[in-house]
């Protein structure tokens, strides 16, 4: 890149325009590749956190409904037939899955209790550990963006540093003047990557505690249930 | 699907923040005023050395302007002297008109006790009354002469010693004064200036040459640092006044083959005409250190600078 170039892109930027526009386009063309792909993931993040938080109200309140309901009194067919009819997640799931291989083992041509119990408890892991992967997705991707988002704006901004300073170079001139405006540019790709970063980092950390605290309920109601097939089965028998 | 509103969502936010931001963030201008620009020369020792050579043919100054360290309008030194009152002189003979006027009243009272002798002999008590008073007026009288004495006894003292203190304010530590302009006049080179000394290149000559006949002891080298210092006075031909003195006291086999070794080296070593007969003075007596560990780097000391 020629030095000429880079003190043109830059010296025209005087310290009396200096808004984020300005900043943005006197940039770079790393520099604002940076910008753009910190400014995109910071989107991505908090359309993460948005559909997280909901996903993780709604699932609470379903499983508080279906423990109300499971808990009630009613008959446990009864129930799996309100259920099973439409497609369920978490602790209904779980249930459906345990009861479905209920029936099956009972309802077929011939019974096959023998092995039952484990069956039961072999399905309601692997639904359990479907769960926990629907409540984890994209999880990843916030904690990737909260480790490396402040690499990548640094990134920016050593490269912005690198070009000011061939500015600097090229002009001959080591007035502030000549000096500030690139590196200020170059500071705010850092300043967009810490943005991106910090809510990244603590959307996370919020929403791994919540997927630890629901993944133990759903365990806990799994222990409960396959008590209760547990002593149904040796009744039958 | 749900992930599509959020993110639609998280889209609108970041625009709504982002905007925010475009329209409130400027960065404001500090106001500093462009530095000026402090000049520095760099001197190579033999250009500074020779700065302060004094110029015979420099151009005189039609004024010597005296050399001042601050500038500022003059101050005339004040006029302190005690102030010569000639109005309390005049005090004591304007006093006297006024002393005429005590003999007014005496004749009035003396002409009113005439007309009521003149109707009535009887004793008035109110004429006698008022020749009472004459008597106390007679000795006012009599006192009034003595008051023109007092002034007099106090002679404005002009006391020539206590006006020259009064006078000399300055403070005698003080070596520069104040004036309306800064002497720039070129100085023909100042008592410490380094006027008129041995140059770099003489130095270095001289030491080369001294160097260059120098064969210490063998063994020297390896020794500690052993440093011996020869006054050597030269003639004006660069010839050698007296033998040089060795200034570094020693002892020791050792000791007594290096010193001779730097003796023989500044015998050997004339007639030094590297030194300029125009700057005799500067190098008449020198004193020079021979160095076993600084030998191929040592400065000479040079005596009378």
């Amino acid at each position: 890149m020629n030095p000429a170039d880079v003190a043109q892109s830059v010296l025209p930027l005087t310290s009396s325009d200096l808004s984020l526009f300005t900043l943005f386009w006197h940039a770079h063309w790393i520099v604002k590749l940076v910008m753009i792909g910190l400014l995109v993931c910071s989107v991505w993040v908090w359309a993460i956190a948005i559909d997280k938080t909901v996903l993780f109200n709604r699932t609470r309140r379903a499983m508080d409904r279906f423990e109300q309901a499971f808990w009630s009194g009613q008959s446990l067919d009864e129930l799996y037939r309100s259920l099973s009819a439409k497609p369920s997640h978490s602790m209904e799931a779980l249930f459906v899955a345990a009861m479905r291989e209920w029936k099956r083992s009972f309802e077929g041509p011939q019974r096959s209790i023998a092995g039952l119990q484990m069956r039961i408890e072999k399905v309601m892991q692997v639904t359990i550990a479907r769960e926990i992967e629907r409540l984890e997705r994209r999880l990843l991707v916030l904690a990737t963006i909260g480790s490396a988002g402040p690499f990548v704006g640094l990134f920016g901004t050593v490269w912005g540093i690198m070009t000011s300073f061939q500015s600097i170079a090229a002009s001959k001139n080591t007035s502030l003047a000549v000096v500030a405006p690139g590196i200020a540019e170059a500071l705010f790709a850092t300043a967009i990557g810490l943005v991106a970063a910090i809510p990244a980092t603590i959307f996370y950390n919020k929403f791994a505690g919540e997927v630890n605290k629901q993944a133990q309920r759903l365990e806990g109601f799994a222990d409960e249930f396959s008590a209760i097939l547990s002593r149904q089965i040796d009744d039958r028998e | 699907m749900q992930m599509r509103t959020a993110s639609m969502i998280s889209t609108g936010l970041h625009a709504a923040v982002l905007l925010f931001a475009v329209v409130t963030f400027t960065g404001k201008s500090l106001e500093a005023t462009p530095v000026e620009a402090l000049p520095v020369d760099l001197l190579s020792e033999k250009e500074f050395s020779e700065m302060t050579k004094g110029v015979k043919d420099a151009p005189k100054p039609d004024k010597p302007k005296p050399l001042v360290e601050k500038i500022d309008t003059p101050k005339p030194v004040e006029q302190q002297a005690p102030k010569i009152d000639t109005k309390k002189e005049i005090a004591p003979t304007a006093e006297k008109p006024p002393e005429p006027k005590p003999p007014e009243p005496k004749k009035e009272a003396k002409a009113e006790p005439e007309k009521p002798a003149q109707e009535t002999p009887k004793p008035d008590p109110i004429a006698e009354k008022l020749k009472q008073p004459d008597k106390p007026k007679q000795e006012t009288k009599t006192e009034q002469p003595k008051k023109p004495d007092k002034p007099e006894k106090k002679p404005p003292k002009f006391d020539a010693s206590k006006i020259a203190a009064l006078l000399d304010k300055r403070d005698p530590t003080r070596n520069a004064a104040t004036g309306s302009e800064l002497s720039s006049s070129p100085s023909l080179g100042t008592a410490s200036g380094l006027a008129a000394q041995l140059s770099q290149s003489e130095i270095d000559a001289l030491r080369a040459r001294l160097m260059a006949l120098w064969n210490p002891p063998v063994g020297a080298q390896d020794a500690n640092s052993v440093q011996i210092t020869i006054r050597i006075r030269f003639k004006r031909d660069g010839t050698l006044e007296i033998g040089p003195q060795v200034l570094t006291s020693g002892s020791g086999v050792q000791f007594n083959a290096m010193r001779d070794s730097a003796v023989r080296a500044v015998l050997v070593g004339q007639p030094y005409t590297m030194l300029r007969p125009d700057h005799y003075d500067s190098w008449k007596e020198i004193d020079f250190t021979f160095d076993t560990k600084e030998m191929f780097h040592d400065i000479p000391v040079r005596r009378p600078l």
